[in-house]
């Protein structure tokens, strides 16, 4: 089968868009098809091989931070030249309401259209002011797809449309495989010793770092060897400056972190802690430390709740409650056969956020697509499900 | 000569009346088209189903399913939602072992109905958004084909029941 994808951001920054459209495409590829991405990205810059650059992307305000998209004349004819070119039996685009080569696409393409919507836009007021407009777009897409509740939530209230919910995949052989950090993750017995892990903007209120910060305080003093083992973007002073002088020993900041440093973190500690407040529509980092091996304590938000299948792969304590949270960890970090428990689930529910699996579902939502442009039933077999 | 300047605009109006309203007719019969393959796409699914479910009657369960199968692949058009409903109904009472082929042949149709149904609902209201505007009702566009119609039927997904953990 013969795939166009279209990636409304430039692969020359990082995000959660990019790395979702390079993970299926390589998942796709996986599976024998014919895969063609096109994105901005600047012409020196090194791509794989089935990305096709659409030009320069210009940085652009957009849903709270700064995003490099392409639109334009120029951009048109790269487009409609792409689509003629590839002779695609299914275009897929990613986030065609925003103002990008998705929505080029859309409106230049012929065929079945499958379009994903990652994220939960909540500016409803924004949306019904330009639902005329919208319209266009959104009646040339065939079938749509949310990677959340939340996502899919806002298609059926503020878009007037219903999609189905894929989740976003994450690639478990590259968390499953790889080595810990040097000298990591140590000792864990009886009462003393274990690692805990942070990653994220730990400034920012809604991930929930100070009630960790403040478990994890109370749990060192009792708690003889116990590390915290930090990465994401932020500086060092700064989250040294949130720990009593006695403890800086035991904290350990990594600052930002490749993709690849990120799956050696999560196998560095003995339990993943996600303190989030709220504000989270999927909970990526969940599955990618189950992928990991790794034990999660989780706040038990919705999101959360979805991923860990109900507490079955991860211990859940309620969302901003230090005290029970610091009485969890000391738990399970005394008890291995506890751990082992969890991961062993774990293994067992991150298989169906594999990419090959959730790479499948999207595979049969492209044949729904096809199937309902031209009228025949597309076989099983022929999609590659079996 | 002001009359000039009359002519030239009431051609100009004309002109662009015109090409909206050609844009707007092919805009409800793309639509159109496209909730008619749906509904073809629809019903190759529902036929599939309930032959797949026929046949896991046949081979592994009794009566009962293999009636609810032949009647859905049977019913009038009038009657086909609540057949299907039936059937969907009949298949979540069986237990499903999603080892066996022909269970694994269920499952997967089923699947592959709850994405068509999906897709088919979208386009309807696409279809029925277009045709329901004023201007478009007035010059009666659109009106070879019958007014698109929702085959309204429960989510036919069947849950498999979860893996015990090992141990």
């Amino acid at each position: 089968m013969r795939i166009g994808i279209v990636c409304p951001y430039s692969f020359d920054v990082p995000g959660g868009v990019q790395n979702h459209v390079m993970d299926l495409a390589e998942a796709l590829i996986g599976l024998g098809h014919t895969v063609s991405v096109l994105a901005p990205a600047d012409e020196d810059s090194p791509l794989p091989a089935y990305v096709v650059s659409a030009g320069r992307a210009v940085p652009l305000p957009y849903n709270g931070s700064v995003a490099r998209i392409a639109f334009g004349p120029v951009s048109t004819t790269r487009v409609r030249r792409w689509i003629t070119r590839g002779d695609f039996d299914v275009l897929h685009v990613h986030e065609p309401l925003t103002l990008s080569l998705s929505m080029l696409a859309v409106l230049s393409a012929r065929g079945p259209v499958v379009a994903t919507f990652h994220t939960a836009m909540t500016r409803s007021r924004v949306l019904a002011a330009a639902q005329g407009a919208l319209q266009i777009v959104l009646e040339r897409i065939t079938a749509r797809i949310a990677v959340s509740a939340l996502a899919r939530k806002v298609q059926v209230e503020h878009l007037d449309g219903g999609a189905v919910e894929i989740p976003n995949g994450v690639a478990v052989a590259k968390f499953a495989g790889v080595e810990p950090l040097p000298g990591w993750p140590g000792e864990c017995g009886p009462g003393t010793g274990g690692t805990l892990g942070f990653l994220g903007r730990f400034t920012e209120p809604r991930k929930g770092f100070p009630i960790l910060r403040d478990a994890f305080v109370e749990l060192a003093r009792q708690r003889p060897g116990l590390r915290l083992l930090v990465a994401g973007p932020g500086d060092r002073n700064d989250l040294f400056d949130r720990f009593p002088t006695d403890l800086r020993d035991r904290v350990t900041f990594l600052g930002l972190v490749s993709e690849e440093e990120k799956a050696r973190m999560l196998r560095s500690v003995h339990l993943y802690v996600a303190p989030n407040t709220g504000g989270e529509s999927f909970g990526m980092i969940l599955t990618e430390a189950l992928a990991a091996g790794t034990t999660v304590v989780a706040s038990d938000l919705d999101a959360f709740r979805r991923v860990l299948d109900g507490g079955r792969a991860g211990r859940m304590f309620p969302t901003g409650d230090a005290v029970t949270l610091r009485r969890t960890l000391t738990e399970l970090l005394d008890d291995p056969a506890q751990r082992a428990e969890l991961t062993a689930c774990g293994d067992q529910v991150v298989a169906n956020f594999d990419w090959p699996v959730v790479a499948r579902r999207v595979m049969e939502v492209y044949a729904a697509a096809i199937e309902a442009t031209d009228g025949r039933v597309i076989d099983q077999e022929w999609v590659g499900l079996t | 000569m002001p009359g000039m300047w009359w002519v030239v605009g009431a051609t100009l109006v004309v002109a662009l009346v015109s090409a909206y309203l050609i844009w707007t007719a092919g805009r409800v019969e793309r639509l159109q088209a496209r909730a008619q393959l749906a509904a073809r796409a629809l019903d190759a699914h529902l036929l599939r189903r309930a032959a797949a479910a026929a046949v896991l009657a046949e081979r592994r369960y009794g009566v009962e399913l293999y009636a609810a199968a032949r009647i859905a692949l049977d019913a009038q058009p009038d009657e086909r939602e609540a057949a299907e409903n039936d059937l969907t109904r009949q298949l979540r009472t069986v237990r499903l072992d999603p080892t066996n082929p022909d269970c694994e042949a269920v499952i997967a149709a089923s699947r592959r109905l709850a994405l068509a149904r999906q897709v088919h609902t979208d386009l309807v209201r696409d279809a029925r958004a277009a045709r329901g505007r004023p201007l478009v009702r007035l010059l009666r566009m659109g009106h070879r084909h019958t007014w698109p119609r929702y085959f309204d039927i429960d989510d036919p997904t069947l849950t498999v029941p979860a893996d015990v953990p090992a141990g």
